[in-house]
């Protein structure tokens, strides 16, 4: 190298060092959100995967049937380890005190009262674990699942068949004719119990069943997680309420906050005079972007619900006081909510791409002898159109994703009806609805049945992100298309 | 229109540098021709800055006039002050007037949207709309209230015929208009300014963002305007000027220093400031 040499400073200048540093941070940014949507995924597809009901027998003789959810290691208390054979505890010492166990997923909980077990790998009885042909699991209305192996169809008080193959078959269709068909089923413990048809969701003998029947079950799941209501408080069934309301909830808020978002954008940049007030205007609008999202759930609730809403039921629904119409959390009063928190962002963005349209397209219109509006309305806003819409796109990815106001305002566990329906005046804007980011708070953190509901927060965050990314996917479709008409930019 | 003609000012360019209002020499010619535009004692201030000295221009029916000077010498501002574009700027401030066919452009109660109607303008850089390209020619009509189809397809075929882009975008009228090249996009906005049949064309700086066989083409739209249009184009380029315009003014610091028909300008100037310019010794 001819190059007179500065080791100290040769690698930064010649640059290398600011490339892999921005790169590693574009790496490492990248990363934590394939992390995120992999690990959400992962999770959220396996929830409805059948798997294997395995029986096992500990020691003190309780025989446990049911789909293995969980396993891992553990160190067990002293106490526990005092009372065991010394042979045993030889053996947990000769590893590391660690010891295996599994959470059951027993169900029929009518019958032993918990819906999981834990059974520790030093209690089972040598050769006792084994997967029973034909035991069942069964998905019904109410009190969780059940696992058992079924050994009658009965009508009323008739058995009409007790065939194991014809049980069998009948379960996979229901009889016709039968008057209150029911199913004698056997649990692990040996006790029948009659199971009535009409309370059984789904069931199948999930170790026997083929891939085929397998990924049947998987799609029958789906479809009712999809399109079904919720049962068993939250933890089973559908969210299709949920995914109803979150997205008209959305659409509303967009519908509102677009227009007054734009119009605000053109009075600042088009019309008013640029000084220390639009300034001014500016950064308390900026601001408004960082409250937190509770703070407009409050006002949300104090204003809307309160104010506007009681003096509403005072004028026109007089007559259902003392229950409020309008005077409680509603559609209408979390859409408004949410569309005065999106506020700044479709300003913000509305403004920069006002701002970003060229001056000499405003003068050529001027030129012709226009005036400002129709300098606006025929070439900066059709110019700005693009960037006006990923304003709404973001607004929309916003409202989406929040929760907490909308427990406030108007977001239920569990709504009766859906907010649009087919009944005058379709729209309901008073009722309140069903939300998918409440819905995971719900069953993470308020559900009776928390182990079984730990899998469907997954799968409903899963179905959350994918509600969001089309709703986006949409708005940019339609961006692209706007945007063919005329401006040229795409960005 | 007698001015003191030949007599060498000896000091002209410094005494227009210290402020002093100099007056211009105005070739006979163009007192024998009509105006249809005429600058009258203008001046005009950007905040404290004074960037137009009194300046008096008659622009004459039908013919090509060009501005020209060194950069900074408010040609452009001039160009600028005809169809108040210049009031889009915070902080101007103007004296004198000018008057288009007899009626004031800066007297009081002026309608300046009316007033832009009765011209057109083309700009620096190419301006179209992000519309279609008949959109874009027939704005001016469309923005005045004209929505009969007929109309607007005859006033749009015309002006593309005039600005000599309509064999080429005749069967894509319905296009983006951004999707045309920069000479191209240029023309269509010179169809622009011609298609609500402008009193006066002004042009600034056309074809300074153009390529050479562009800017030729432009240039020759120009000439074959010559007779039909009054135009009054700002340009730095000496030849340009030389080519396309019958009369020409040169412009310094704010002022007018000589204005007459080209021909004479450029070979026989009465000043040997204009000279000195014209033969790039100073500017």
């Amino acid at each position: 190298m001819s190059r007179p040499s500065r080791p100290a400073n040769a690698l930064l200048a010649r640059n290398e060092p600011m490339v892999w540093l921005t790169g590693a941070g574009l790496v490492v940014g990248l990363l934590m959100v394939v992390a995120l949507v992999g690990f959400v995924f992962w999770q959220g597809f396996a929830t409805f995967w059948p798997g294997p009901v395995v029986s096992v027998r500990t020691t003190d003789g309780v025989v446990s049937m049911g789909e293995v959810t969980r396993s891992e290691r553990f160190r067990p208390e002293p106490s526990v380890t005092a009372a065991l054979a010394p042979e045993v505890v030889a053996a947990m010492q000769a590893g590391d005190g660690m010891v295996g166990r599994r959470l059951v997923r027993i169900g029929n909980f009518e019958l032993t009262g918990e819906h999981f077990r834990w059974v520790e790998d030093f209690r089972l009885e040598p050769g006792s674990e084994s997967l029973p042909e034909w035991a069942y699991v069964f998905e019904r209305t109410a009190w969780g699942r059940f696992y058992g192996v079924p050994e009658a169809y009965l009508d009323g008080e008739s058995v009409l068949s007790e065939d194991p193959a014809a049980v069998r078959a009948m379960l996979a269709r229901a009889p016709a004719g039968a008057a209150a068909p029911a199913v004698r089923v056997r649990t692990a413990d040996g006790v029948l119990k009659d199971l009535p048809t009409a309370t059984i969701v789904r069931c199948y003998p999930a170790n026997h069943l083929s891939t085929t029947g397998r990924i049947g079950v998987y799609a029958s799941r789906w479809r009712e997680f999809l399109s079904a209501e919720p049962r068993e408080a939250n933890s089973e069934g559908g969210v299709f309420p949920a995914i109803f309301g979150t997205v008209v909830m959305t659409l509303a808020m967009t519908i509102l906050v677009v227009p007054f978002g734009v119009m605000a954008a053109l009075y600042l940049r088009e019309y008013a005079k640029q000084g220390w007030l639009t300034s001014i205007v500016r950064i308390s609008i900026n601001n408004l972007a960082g409250v937190p999202s509770i703070v407009f759930g409050v006002f949300g609730l104090g204003f809307f619900s309160y104010v506007v809403g009681g003096r509403i039921d005072a004028l026109f629904f007089a007559d259902a006081l003392p229950n409020p119409t309008f005077g409680t959390g509603g559609l209408l009063w979390a859409s408004l909510t949410l569309a005065l928190l999106t506020l700044p962002v479709v300003i913000v963005a509305t403004e920069e791409a006002l701002a970003a349209v060229p001056t000499s397209m405003r003068e050529g219109s001027f030129a012709c002898g226009a005036t400002q509006w129709q300098t606006i309305r025929r070439v900066v806003l059709p110019r700005a159109l693009p960037g006006i819409m990923t304003g709404a796109i973001l607004a929309m990815a916003r409202g989406a994703g929040e929760v907490a106001p909308l427990m406030l305002v108007g977001a239920v566990k569990l709504a009766p009806e859906l907010p649009v329906d087919l009944n005058f005046p379709f729209v309901h804007a008073q009722r309140s609805f069903m939300h998918l980011g409440f819905h995971i708070y719900d069953l993470g953190f308020q559900s009776q049945n928390s182990e079984a509901a730990k899998p469907m927060v997954f799968t409903t965050t899963m179905l959350l992100m994918s509600i969001v990314l089309l709703l986006n996917a949409t708005a940019i479709w339609l961006r692209t298309r706007m945007g063919r008409s005329g401006s040229g930019s795409k960005f | 229109m007698t001015q003191p003609v030949t007599t060498p000012h000896p000091d002209r360019l410094a005494a227009i540098a210290a402020g002093t209002i100099v007056p211009a020499v105005i070739h006979p010619e163009v007192g024998a021709e009509d105006p249809v535009l005429e600058v009258a004692d203008f001046s005009l201030w950007y905040g404290a800055k004074r960037v137009l000295h009194d300046v008096s221009l008659a622009v004459p029916r039908g013919r090509v006039t060009a501005l020209i000077g060194p950069s900074g010498c408010g040609k452009s501002t001039l160009l600028r002050g005809v169809n108040r574009m210049n009031d889009l700027i915070d902080g101007v401030r103007t004296t004198g007037d000018m008057r288009l066919a007899g009626d004031s452009i800066y007297g009081r109660g002026v309608d300046v949207i009316e007033l832009r109607r009765r011209m057109g303008m083309v700009f620096q850089k190419s301006n179209p709309f992000p519309m279609s390209i008949r959109d874009n020619v027939t704005y001016a009509l469309q923005i005045n209230g004209e929505r009969n189809r007929g109309v607007l397809d005859a006033v749009c075929r015309r002006a593309l015929e005039g600005a000599a882009l309509w064999d080429e975008v005749a069967d894509r009228l319905g296009d983006s208009a951004l999707g045309l090249s920069g000479g191209q996009q240029q023309r269509l906005c010179i169809a622009r300014a011609i298609a609500a049949e402008p009193e006066v064309l002004l042009m600034d700086e056309p074809c300074s963002a153009l390529d050479p066989i562009a800017t030729s083409r432009v240039e020759e739209l120009i000439l074959a305007m010559r007779g039909e249009y009054t135009v009054l184009i700002v340009t730095h380029n000496m030849q340009q000027a030389s080519r396309v315009s019958d009369f020409t003014a040169f412009m310094y610091l704010g002022q007018v220093v000589e204005y007459g028909p080209t021909a004479r300008l450029f070979t026989n100037p009465r000043l040997r400031e204009t000279e000195d310019y014209i033969t790039g010794r100073f500017g």
